[in-house]
């Protein structure tokens, strides 16, 4: 085995279509890149879309996090095959019996997305590895170092960071065109990200979203922008009065996130890192995404933030897995990313598992 | 920092305290893989991700900044680890998980 090139990540997807045709559903996504290539998901699940509560997973975002991708092929994999089987499933430590597979299936929906950014993994697997963003270049001027839009800095969230964030917080997002986190020029220009949204809308029993990335062995929760707090609705991301007082840490300042969503969201993080701490020891923490560093249009806190946005969406507990660690960067050799991929599907199935608690 | 088609350098870059490491971070701006860790006697590393150039911009007063390997080398040798055609393009070719099914 080694790491899935873009034609394999598709036609993996497809030919679990066409395996398990009583269990899973080919998903067209409606846009294709900017290259021009198709993009597919599969949604998971015995019973007709819409009948239960979903949980949306993608991957491959950021081109050179590549184990992403291959993370939940196989996570797709192993529950379309158990449950054919009739058994459960073991990874090294964690194991699930074939009566919790089989209520993942009949009790859940699940959408896995693997690969927003096929034209950033192709350059980052035959060009240059480091890549990050997608291949975008009608921002670039034509200088090949302006090119492509960091897709998870592309979200309809605190945009406008100039405006939302405190000068001295320093967000890691960018309106140059140059940088490798280059939110575009508006929310959503990217083919890649409305995709994804569509998703979202296409889905409207979302509850739940995990977007798989790499690297530092974390669970990450909202919020991104600023530390969570539960007491002062007032500050939250819609409202103005805060502009330019966002992302500083120890500050007046906190992002609003009601108790109950804080308990579930942190419940279903612990959960997934125990499921992957399991497997053969690795301790990942669940933590919110301003812990790892302030951020802005990322895909995590959107999902959250669409309800308080739009009253008429249904509530979604984002997350954003950071699978590996400091040995194998982001590109772990292929034996180590067969590790790295038990351990986060592990994490995955404990956290379906526990969803359904 | 901009992006760049010269290698790329992962480095560990230490500050002396917190505060120092989010200076730079909110200064130089560099590019990070990972969070930053907290070792016993204060000081602060993180893994960053930059030209030669870019690495040496980086020291200053209280930081040290030491490579770890040429990221680039070994991102394009891990690229002779990514499949060659299709390998589920046979119509029984099916994908498996890595989890034991039992």
């Amino acid at each position: 085995m080694t790491y899935l090139n873009i034609t394999e990540v598709d036609s993996a997807v497809t030919s679990l279509a066409t395996a398990y045709p009583a269990t899973s559903e080919l998903i067209d996504l409606p846009e294709p890149s900017v290259e021009g290539r198709a993009g597919h998901a599969l949604r998971i699940g015995a019973t007709p879309a819409g009948t239960h509560d979903c949980a949306v997973l993608i991957g491959g975002v950021h081109a050179r996090e590549w184990g992403s991708c291959e993370i939940l092929v196989h996570f797709a994999a192993d529950l379309l095959e158990a449950y054919e089987a009739g058994t459960g499933l073991v990874y090294g430590g964690t194991s699930f019996t074939g009566d919790q597979v089989r209520k993942i299936l009949d009790e859940l929906e699940l959408v896995v997305f693997p690969l927003v950014n096929p034209d950033g993994r192709l350059y980052s697997q035959t060009v240059d590895p480091m890549w990050r963003k997608n291949r975008d270049p009608a921002q670039s001027g034509g200088d090949p170092d302006r090119i492509g839009v960091d897709i998870n800095r592309n979200y309809d969230f605190l945009f406008d960071f100039r405006t939302a964030f405190d000068p001295a917080a320093a967000p890691r997002v960018s309106d140059d065109p140059s940088d490798l986190v280059y939110q575009g020029p508006r929310p959503f220009s990217e083919p890649e990200t409305r995709n994804v949204r569509w998703l979202l809308d296409a889905y409207p029993r979302t509850r739940w979203f995990i977007d798989v990335h790499s690297y530092s062995e974390d669970m990450l929760t909202v919020w991104g922008d600023d530390e969570n707090q539960s007491l002062d609705s007032a500050q939250n991301f819609l409202n103005h009065v805060f502009d330019h007082r966002r992302g500083v840490p120890g500050d007046a300042y906190a992002e609003y996130l009601p108790k109950s969503d804080a308990d579930d969201s942190k419940v279903l993080a612990e959960q997934f890192c125990t499921g992957v701490q399991g497997v053969r020891g690795r301790a990942y923490t669940p933590m919110s995404g301003f812990q790892l560093y302030p951020t802005c249009g990322t895909s995590d806190d959107y999902a959250y933030s669409r309800h308080r946005a739009d009253e008429h969406k249904g509530k979604i507990l984002g997350f954003t897995v950071e699978w590996g660690d400091q040995r194998g960067g982001f590109h772990p050799p292929w034996p180590q990313m067969e590790r790295d991929v038990l351990d986060v599907d592990a994490g995955l199935v404990q956290f379906c598992v526990s969803t359904l608690v | 920092m901009s992006s760049t088609s010269q290698p790329v350098l992962r480095v560990r870059v230490t500050a002396q305290d917190a505060e120092t490491l989010r200076a730079l971070l909110r200064d130089a701006r560099p590019d990070v893989g990972g969070r930053p860790r907290r070792a016993d006697d204060g000081s602060c590393s993180i893994e960053a991700y930059a030209t030669a150039e870019q690495a040496t911009a980086l020291e200053r007063e209280g930081v040290s900044v030491t490579t770890i390997e040429n990221a680039t080398a070994t991102g394009r040798a891990r690229q002779a680890e990514v499949g060659k055609g299709d390998r589920f393009a046979p119509a029984d070719a099916v994908p498996h998980g890595l989890a034991v099914k039992a």
